[in-house]
């Protein structure tokens, strides 16, 4: 028989049969909504997870921490910082017992050799005031080598990157600009920035000026200013960036090697010579593709530092997702088994109904093959118009309750998300799945059929 | 025994075990028929006709003996062989028509060929045409239940006929039949024999159509033959 042949008797005998065709597809339909809802929440909360984490660019950066002698005073430090002390190896990076290798311009220049290590460095940061126009505004200043800022990591809106390390230039985010009510953040490229800094003087008439001040107002700290010029504006820097750029100034390593400067993020601060030394607390490296975070990682743990990278809690939360999307199936999989029960019940109803029939079509040349797969495609019919209209049902169901959420956490005042996620795959695997379910279903009564006695069932009433 | 017998049965035996107990159905028939007769069997209920007719035809398989068809050893094959010569070989009709009641008369008589593989354009092309020989051109669309017993027989041997058998076999084709529509049948049946030269084996009580009718008549009585009468012989 021809592929066409069987769909045609399959189709023509389930239109003769419309009620109890409707009655068990409705069935089927009801169960594959329910798991195709389920697995749409599912996927949903999933994906609005991990697109956070994407937007934010969290999975291509591995944290890297000195491997031994750890906190060491006077480095720069990043205000942020309360990165682990543990690396995924559960290794004690500041093991001040076994001194490891010092995380400095030559560890940097390693980790960069790494094959898919796309930018590395150091998280350098200090406070400062930005001074513009008449305006000033405090915020955190990053120092970011040219080499970093060009490889991808900085969204430039106008302007350039600063040609080397070496210029007194400055990208500054677009939202800075806003709050220094500068209104054509497009023409701030060429324009005088005032960066100062905190630093600590000790000079004569300095500790003079503190013992003659009234009310202990005076602390032995001066202000030194540095001028530079905007090259760039970026957006999505400052607390919407990514998670190395939190801050919304951004200086080549040059100037800044020149700079006095307080970063007050550590009483060790206080004691170090100004200007950086030569060693860093941590690293950012950012990696080319998601695929190079493993390696990569193993390569600088190879060298003696520690490491931390997000990707590895992806890996932890997807097995959450997992855990929760089989316990979803699970709950979906109750209605498919109960429509599954009517399949059968509707299969072996309706080889009973055609006994004749089958005596007949086992007369004229039909084999068993041939009874069997009439009634499998019958069978496989009904799971296919189940999977489409189950299908089209659990979209609806979803789409319902997510304007439903939507409007209740509205009031809220929380943005609009999308709790159902349809991929590809969740819609062509449940039309899949209730196809093999119905075929399965119909296994037993479609191979009663095809053992059909032909003189008995050519005898039968 | 012929030698060359068309079809040849050997101490054929059916045996039906019910339970505990055994009827013995058919017992040790031998046969040798020749291709192109008209072969009646007679006899009364419960003598094996039937029996041996769902064993010539392939529906059924013997507890002992052989039958073969054209030299060919039927009761040997496997069940997909033997399908396939319940598709290519005979031809079968049934006293109770066997139609299937859904379908119309022009798909009844190309049900057959859906088996066959052969295209929907051509199933319904060849259906027609034997619709027309049998002359139900006109009712071609109506369902068996909308048709006389006469008709509903003209579109089962429409059918049997559609994968061009050597052999039909017929199962007391005329039992629910009036006798004026039963000769009509008979009438049909001899003609196939005659113009194309189809081996026929049909069962009937009819007495007078088989002698009318018939090159031989073969009477069975408790499964065994008990007389075998040539009537007419063929060149």
């Amino acid at each position: 028989m021809r592929i066409s042949d069987y769909t045609r008797q399959a189709g023509g005998n389930l239109w003769k049969k419309k009620l109890r065709t409707f009655l068990t597809t409705s069935g089927v339909v009801i169960g594959v909504g329910a798991l195709v809802c389920m697995l749409a929440f599912g996927q949903g909360i999933q994906r609005n997870i991990t697109d956070q984490f994407e937007k934010l660019d969290l999975f291509s950066y591995i944290n890297v921490f000195a491997g031994g002698g750890g906190d060491r005073p006077g480095d720069s430090s990043d205000p942020d910082d309360h990165g682990p002390v543990h690396s995924r190896r559960g290794r004690d990076v500041r093991d001040v017992n076994h001194p490891g290798p010092q995380l400095n311009a030559e560890a940097l220049k390693r980790i960069g050799e790494i094959k898919g290590v796309e930018a590395v460095f150091p998280e350098m940061r200090f406070p400062a005031q930005i001074r513009l126009g008449g305006k000033e505004m405090f915020t955190l200043v990053q120092v970011l080598p040219a080499s970093a800022c060009r490889a991808g990591l900085v969204k430039l809106r106008s302007g350039a990157f600063y040609d080397s390390d070496e210029p007194n230039e400055l990208i500054v985010s677009d939202s800075l600009l806003h709050r220094l009510a500068v209104r054509d953040p497009e023409a701030a490229p060429g324009m005088k920035i005032e960066v100062a800094t905190l630093t600590l003087d000790f000079s004569l008439t300095n500790l003079l000026r503190m013992a003659l001040s009234a009310g202990g107002q005076a602390l032995p700290f001066a202000r030194e200013n540095y001028a530079f010029t905007v090259v760039g504006v970026a957006t999505r820097m400052g607390s919407m960036g990514p998670l190395p750029l939190r801050s919304d100034v951004l200086i080549p390593p040059g100037p800044a090697a020149q700079m006095r400067k307080l970063s007050l993020t550590s009483v060790w601060d206080l004691f170090a010579p100004s200007g950086g030394g030569a060693n860093y607390a941590s690293v950012s490296v950012r990696v080319q593709a998601l695929q190079d975070v493993e390696p990569v990682k193993k390569e600088i743990e190879s060298l003696g530092f520690g490491t931390f990278a997000l990707m590895d809690q992806l890996r932890e939360m997807r097995i959450g997702f997992l855990i929760m999307d089989m316990f979803l199936i699970a709950v979906g999989m109750i209605g498919i088994t109960v429509a599954s029960l009517g399949i059968v019940n509707t299969m072996v109803m309706s080889i009973l109904e055609r006994y004749r029939e089958i005596g007949i079509m086992k007369a004229v040349g039909a084999t068993d093959g041939d009874v069997q797969r009439i009634f499998l495609f019958e069978s496989g019919a009904i799971g296919l118009l189940g999977g489409l209209f189950g299908l089209g049902l659990g979209w609806a169901v979803g789409m319902i309750i997510n304007e439903v959420i939507n409007v209740l956490m509205a009031r809220q005042g929380a943005p609009r998300m999308e709790y159902f996620g349809f991929p590809w795959w969740l819609c062509l695997g449940a039309i899949a799945f209730s196809i093999l379910v119905s075929l399965v279903a119909g296994v037993y009564p479609t191979r009663r059929a095809a053992r059909v006695d032909p003189v008995v069932a050519l005898r039968h009433d | 025994m012929d030698v060359d017998g068309f079809i040849e049965t050997k101490d054929l035996s059916k045996v039906y075990t019910f339970g505990t107990v055994q009827v013995a159905a058919l017992r040790s028939v031998t046969l040798s028929l020749a291709r192109g007769r008209l072969v009646g069997v007679t006899g009364a209920s419960g003598s094996g006709k039937s029996t041996l007719v769902n064993l010539l035809g392939g529906l059924d398989r013997p507890s002992s003996g052989s039958i073969r068809v054209d030299g060919k050893l039927i009761s040997d094959l496997s069940k997909k062989e033997l399908a396939l010569y319940r598709r290519n070989t005979v031809g079968m009709i049934f006293q109770s028509f066997n139609l299937v009641n859904a379908y119309t008369a022009l798909e009844n008589v190309a049900f057959p060929l859906l088996f066959a593989s052969v295209a929907k354009k051509e199933r319904l092309r060849r259906a027609e045409e034997l619709l027309h020989t049998v002359g139900l051109e006109a009712r071609k669309d109506h369902r068996p239940t909308e048709l006389s017993g006469g008709e509903q027989q003209r579109v089962a041997i429409a059918r049997a006929l559609v994968n061009q058998p050597q052999i039909l076999l017929a199962d007391e084709p005329t039992g629910n039949l009036d006798s004026k529509t039963a000769r009509q049948i008979v009438e049909i049946l001899s003609e196939l024999n005659r113009q194309h030269g189809l081996t026929i084996v049909m069962i009937s009580h009819e007495q007078d159509l088989l002698r009318e009718f018939a090159d031989e008549v073969i009477r069975l009585h408790d499964g065994a033959v008990v007389e075998r009468e040539v009537l007419r012989q063929k060149p």
